[in-house]
């Protein structure tokens, strides 16, 4: 029998130990924290017109979308490389998406049955999006590089070398120009767009898949006509209740796309606080319970198509056959 | 005088709208308790509960993200 060692703290106590001295003589003497400008919309970069088309504003969320789909596209080249040549044991990257691809099949299959095929694009699609794009916010110089603005309650700004500044913590004197940083990129569940734009995704595909399962009968889910003629009374409480599940169907869309922007934003808004008023160690867990909830939010997103596509291809009982 | 009473105001607000989220805490207590319940019972239930216990969780907090979406509005964008 393996004997069990005792306990140690080993030698990451010390590495920790180092980097919360060199974070306390940063924040102190170097690179003070400020506080952050916190906005709900996304910042403007500048305007860009595509094709000839009026410009629209480039907002940094947009830039963080262009980076979440050119990491995702690579994953897949790397896993499309290392298949090509015909090993048949994955290793690296490729077992990684190996084991995660598995994994979300079996679990659309134990609860989506014979749809799971259907079923399977639309929820690992959404999930591994917003895994990313969770995970990908953590990244450190994510919202704080990016361009100097000159506004009224901004703050003075240093030069490091060449064209690169660096924002002080003291406020300027009159007179003089005040600057704010506009990042480069910004969270992109923290912007409400992308998420409105998923969950309408996710809804309307699962009115799409209801149709696809029970043909014309997915529609007697929310106009429920069918026992009015045959027992008046009770029929008439189905419509009724067939009318409230039409307003939860739409209120759907609201929930999906506030709770991912809601825990996201909150995210960064304690990441932004709790870096300016106890920079030293704390942030390390924040990012901690950051990395979790996004975790979290993505399954969480994914497992509730899931469910609700899965709804949709059963029908309630009498109609189960057709 | 009267952006100082629209402050205080506002921070007033966005305290009060949090008072929901005193409902999701309890909700989210009563579905981790149930599911714990159940799991020690029929360990072999685990797996199903765990993803059935997410959910609850997911639709029980997404009320306190309302309050603080509401109280995030209050206070950086009205």
């Amino acid at each position: 029998m393996e004997k069990t060692r005792k306990w140690r703290w080993g030698v990451h106590r010390w590495w920790i130990l180092l980097f919360s001295i060199l974070t306390f003589v940063g924040v102190t003497y170097i690179a003070v924290p400020i506080q952050p400008h916190i906005q709900v919309a996304p910042e403007e970069l500048g305007k860009i017109s595509l094709f000839g088309l009026p410009p629209f504003p480039l907002v940094n969320t947009m830039t963080a979308m262009l980076l979440v789909d050119i990491v995702i596209i690579a994953i897949a080249f790397a896993v499309r490389q290392s298949l090509k040549g015909g090993s048949m044991v994955p290793k690296g990257i490729t077992s990684v998406m190996e084991t995660l691809v598995e994994a979300l099949y079996n679990l659309t299959k134990t609860s989506a049955g014979k749809w799971a095929k259907e079923i399977f694009p639309w929820f690992a699609t959404i999930f591994i999006i917003v895994l990313v794009a969770n995970l990908w916010k953590l990244v450190p110089g994510f919202e704080t590089i990016g361009i100097l603005h000159e506004s009224e309650h901004g703050y003075a700004i240093q030069n490091l070398f060449g064209n690169v500044h660096h924002v002080l913590s003291e406020e300027v004197a009159h007179g003089e120009a005040a600057y704010t940083v506009v990042p480069w990129f910004r969270g992109l569940s923290t912007d409400l767009n992308f998420t409105a734009a998923l969950a309408l995704i996710s809804v309307f595909m699962t009115q799409v898949i209801g149709v696809r399962a029970q043909k014309a009968w997915y529609f007697t889910k929310f106009f429920n006509f069918t026992t009015m003629f045959k027992k008046p009374a009770l029929g008439f409480m189905d419509f009724i209740v067939s009318i409230l599940e039409l307003i939860s169907e739409l209120a759907k869309i609201l929930s999906f796309a506030f709770r991912l922007f809601g825990v996201m934003f909150s995210g960064t808004v304690l990441v932004a606080l709790v870096g300016v008023m106890a920079p030293v160690f704390v942030p390390s867990l924040v990012f901690m319970f950051e990395l979790f909830m996004g975790v979290i939010q993505a399954f969480v997103f994914g497992m509730l198509t899931l469910v609700f596509m899965a709804q949709a291809t059963q029908g309630h009982g009498e109609h189960a056959d057709h | 005088m009267s952006g100082d009473i629209i402050m205080a105001a506002k921070f007033i607000g966005a305290g009060l709208a949090m008072i929901g989220a005193l409902g999701a805490g309890i909700g989210i207590g009563l579905s981790v308790h149930g599911a714990l319940n159940g799991m020690a019972r029929n360990p072999d239930a685990y797996g199903n509960l765990f993803t059935n216990m997410i959910l609850g969780i997911a639709f029980s907090e997404a009320i306190a993200i309302y309050c603080l979406v509401i109280a995030f509005l209050m206070l950086f964008v009205l």
